[in-house]
């Protein structure tokens, strides 16, 4: 009987903070959400239901070009980022065992390093090449800071890999190139798919380090917002719709692809049984 | 295998442009007073060090601290015991409450303190629609929870990730060899989860310490915090290219840079392959 | 005699300071199933991996059908090989892991279909072609393994300790599969393992190495019972080991005591090790044993009793039928071609 009361107490306890944190997490968005279909450009009060901000996106406003230069570097970065990121994985993890986990450290840095001084080391190194600041200097940061975690997300899926498999691919006729693409890369796509994930996301909301790498004239979305939020009338809000759509279309990806899953996990079940 | 070792080589080159480099840049601009965007003759000098003397940059330090400090612990404190329950949850509600957690992240970081600032505001669009009204905006504590909201979960998904691979054999283990519920956690489950608590104070002490867009708009700008000078040294002050202020701002980023090795240091000691990091 | 298949010509091989193989000289014939038995780290898998072609030798040839393939890579060679823990491809199922090879080599389809479902049948697998590699058992995934490999039908078959993780049951029941296998194909096969009773069970050729040299090559029956030396004897099977004098041809003291016995050749008084083997020994009445030790303990082992007899402070350790209980004095002998002795090791 008394145990039964301290289980409950413990699952309340638990129960509670996780209601808290969801709390915490929520709310803000929930404020975005309304934000986004208030009918006022200042916000402070709310002045009646509109989609407007959503149509605005659309028919252009300021927020036209740092949209735009976000999904660019997004989408270039993701790309680079993964490419990279699966090879120097698929590198990484050939070496042996002491190479190997002196290269994960490294790969780490980037990762356990605050953002701003990632930011100072790279504005750093771009400021020594003389490279103009700009998309290029943005799109090199962006493949830069996004590459540890695409390389972090393949690594384990590399590791449970049977260790002769690339070999046992050679063994049967695959060239070292097919050994590759028809042995490895079909075994890590989930591995792949969450890395690529995780770079897009992470470069479409980077606002730390574009800051710091963009120069004076080359905004992405948080950029924009950092200058213009204290400026009501150069902001819009706009922005606060954006901001739903892209929240929205990631977690359709991810719910869809997560589906998939389950769906071929289902699948196998029933061969099974 | 071995034939794919060379893949990892290039990556080497890749990280030591841009990490072995920027440090020794660093190093040589927070010591003397050489110019970033026009080098030329240097001298070597600790006069950069003057800015430690600055009860702005002082009082920058502590506040810092003392925010991320407080902001970690309360993190520790919800974040535990929220890990700690979704390790003991079956596995598709757990994977389901985990995607919670991670969902809100992929939403525009400034928007987010952007909302947070209206919440904290009185007779904001939060009292019109919500009826709520709060007034905290500019005070310790809209900066402190602001922080909480920004990292907590960076505190729940490494202890998470420790707690979900610990072997439940462990606890009956402890149980049959006499250990009450209490006795099992304090002497077994939390010390094995020590890794995962590690990172999760790393991984949200850190940009805590360093944020500078917190303090910007839940602190309306009163707040110097040490993020909020690096800020101002590199991008509002380089301008003026005589006041050496990239200088003193590669000073205080060494600073930040001999911390997070420090940290680093910590994390490695107890997950040498990052796997508490994703 | 038969062609010789494969020929490994003075090999060397290291990793880093360790010497893995050490002037390696041996030939595989065609037709013949051979193991490579030692102690992890001998050098047994290294040396399946050279065959493969997975690595290069430091310094040596390696000749497959009487031509050199040192620079032929591994899918140029006519080789295959059945993995340790089996490698299967994960993102295929059990036809697509079998037909891997023959889509490669850009085989029509329907000659694809019917020699998968050959060798499925050949392995006992028919009808699990649409299986989830993941989803079979141990002991399937080792018939897929080789199934995968013979489908290319390979002069060679590379077996690297292919039973390592069944369970005893299974694994006896693969051993007679395989060794009937191999004489179905009428295909070489290189096993390496170092479970001495696989080896003698299976093999026509068994091959003992230590430490990167052969220690011994021979049939499974000369390797028992002619061991070379010490380690060899220790290594297969249980044995006794003494250190003993050969006095002269067909006479050796060891324990104190001179023995008859059927070795010649040796250097008068040349130290030498003696080795019989636990089976060898008969119990006698005390009065007529020319070793008496009294029984110190007992186990029943099914098929014998393991007993252990303690003379002059030594143990000796006895398989025999006749129980004998703990306590009892009890004489023993020893049949003189039964003594095995062999130079003594490191002399």
């Amino acid at each position: 009987m008394r145990k039964v009361l301290r289980d409950r107490l413990y699952k309340g306890i638990g129960l509670t903070f996780l209601a808290a944190t969801l709390l915490i997490l929520y709310a803000p968005i929930l404020v975005i959400l309304v934000l986004s279909v208030n009918d006022s450009r200042r916000g402070y009060a709310w002045e009646g239901f509109t989609l407007k901000w959503y149509s605005a996106l659309f028919t252009g406003s300021a927020l036209t070009e740092p949209i735009l230069n976000t999904l660019a570097v997004a989408f270039t970065a993701t790309a680079v980022a993964t490419v990279l990121g699966t090879i120097f994985a698929i590198g990484i993890n050939a070496l042996e065992k002491k190479r190997r986990v002196k290269m994960v450290l490294l790969n780490n840095i980037p990762v356990v390093n605050p953002d701003i001084v990632t930011a100072i080391s790279l504005m750093i190194v771009f400021s020594l090449l003389s490279l103009t600041f700009g998309f290029g200097t943005v799109l090199l940061a962006h493949i830069f800071f996004s590459m540890p975690y695409v390389i972090l997300s393949i690594l384990p899926a590399l590791r449970k890999l049977d260790a002769n498999l690339y070999e046992a691919g050679l063994d049967l006729g695959c060239s070292r190139g097919q050994a590759v693409t028809k042995v490895i890369l079909p075994n890590i796509a989930t591995g792949i798919f969450s890395g690529a994930m995780m770079a897009f996301t992470m470069s479409i909301d980077d606002f730390v380090i574009t800051y710091f790498t963009s120069g004076a004239n080359y905004m992405n979305v948080s950029t924009w917002l950092y200058s213009k939020l204290r400026l009501p009338q150069a902001f819009t809000p706009a922005a606060y719709a954006y901001n739903i759509i892209i929240f929205a279309v990631t977690i359709a990806v991810i719910v869809s692809s997560n589906l998939v899953n389950v769906r071929k996990e289902r699948l196998k079940n029933e061969k099974i049984g | 295998m071995n034939r794919l070792r060379r893949y990892s080589l290039p990556y080497l080159v890749w990280m030591g442009i841009f990490i072995l480099i920027p440090t020794v840049v660093l190093l040589i601009l927070a010591f003397s007073d050489l110019s970033l965007y026009r080098p030329g003759t240097f001298r070597l000098s600790l006069a950069n060090f003057a800015i430690f003397s600055l009860p702005t940059t002082q009082r920058a330090i502590w506040n810092s601290f003392r925010f991320a400090g407080i902001a970690a612990a309360i993190c520790f404190i919800i974040g535990y015991p929220v890990a700690f329950y979704l390790s003991k949850l079956g596995i598709r509600v757990r994977k389901i409450l985990i995607s919670l957690l991670i969902v809100p992240l992929w939403s525009n970081m400034l928007l987010r303190i952007n909302a947070w600032e209206k919440i904290f505001t009185a007779n904001s669009i939060v009292t019109d629609v919500f009826g709520l009204s709060i007034s905290l905006v500019g005070t310790d504590a809209a900066i402190v929870l602001g922080m909480v909201a920004m990292y907590l979960p960076f505190m729940v998904f490494p202890i998470f990730s420790v707690l979900e691979k610990m072997d439940p054999k462990l606890v009956e283990a402890a149980r049959d060899l006499g250990a009450n519920d209490v006795q099992t956690f304090f002497r077994v489950v939390f010390p094995l989860s020590g890794g995962g608590v590690i990172s999760g104070f790393v991984m949200t002490f850190l940009p805590a310490l360093t944020t500078f867009v917190l303090p910007a708009y839940l602190g309306l700008g009163k707040y110097t915090l040490i993020g909020t000078l690096i800020e101002s040294k590199f991008i509002k002050e380089a301008a003026d290219s005589r006041a050496l202020s990239i200088n003193q701002g590669s000073l205080i980023s060494l600073f930040l840079m001999i911390l997070s090795i420090t940290a680093f240091l910590l994390v490695i000691r107890v997950d040498k392959e990052g796997e508490t990091l994703i | 005699m038969s062609k010789k298949m494969i020929v490994l010509n003075h090999i060397y091989k290291s990793y880093g300071d360790l010497k893995v193989l050490d002037d390696f000289n041996l030939y595989i014939n065609e037709n013949e199933f051979i193991t490579l038995l030692g102690p992890s780290g001998c050098g047994k898998t290294t040396c399946l991996r050279l065959i493969g072609g997975f690595e290069a030798p430091d310094s040596g040839t390696i000749e497959f059908d009487g031509k050199i393939i040192n620079g032929l890579e591994p899918n140029q060679r006519e080789i295959n090989t059945c993995f340790q823990k089996y490698a299967l491809f994960p993102h295929l199922d059990v036809f697509g892991n079998i037909a891997f090879g023959l889509r490669l080599k850009k085989i029509p389809k329907e000659e694809i279909t019917q020699r998968v479902e050959e060798v499925l049948r050949l392995v006992k697998m028919e009808g699990l072609g649409s299986r989830t590699v993941s989803t079979l058992s141990g002991g399937q995934q080792q018939r897929v393994a080789i199934a995968r490999a013979i489908v290319n039908r390979p002069k060679v078959l590379l077996l690297d300790e292919p039973l390592g993780a069944l369970d005893l049951k299974l694994r006896q029941e693969m051993q007679y599969e395989l060794k009937e296998m191999q004489k179905e194909l009428g295909i070489t096969f290189v096993y390496v393992t170092h479970d001495q009773e696989e080896a003698l069970t299976m093999s026509d050729t068994i091959v003992i190495m230590n430490e990167g040299k052969i220690l011994q090559i021979g049939t499974p029956e000369d390797i028992y019972n002619e061991p070379k030396n010490r380690f060899v004897a220790n290594f297969i099977g249980e044995s006794n080991l003494f250190e003993g004098i050969m006095h002269e041809d067909y006479l050796v003291e060891f324990c104190g005591r001179s023995f008859e016995c059927v070795d010649k050749g040796f250097r008068k008084d040349e130290p030498v090790d003696v080795v019989i083997r636990p089976e060898d020994f008969d119990f006698v009445p005390p009065s007529k044993g020319k070793i008496v030790g009294i029984v110190d303990s007992l186990l029943f082992k099914g098929v014998h009793y393991e007993i252990n007899v303690i003379v002059d402070g030594r143990e000796y350790t006895i398989h025999t039928t006749k129980f004998r209980d703990i306590g009892v004095k009890v004489g023993l002998s020893v049949d003189p071609d039964n003594i095995h002795v062999m130079k003594r090791s490191g002399a």
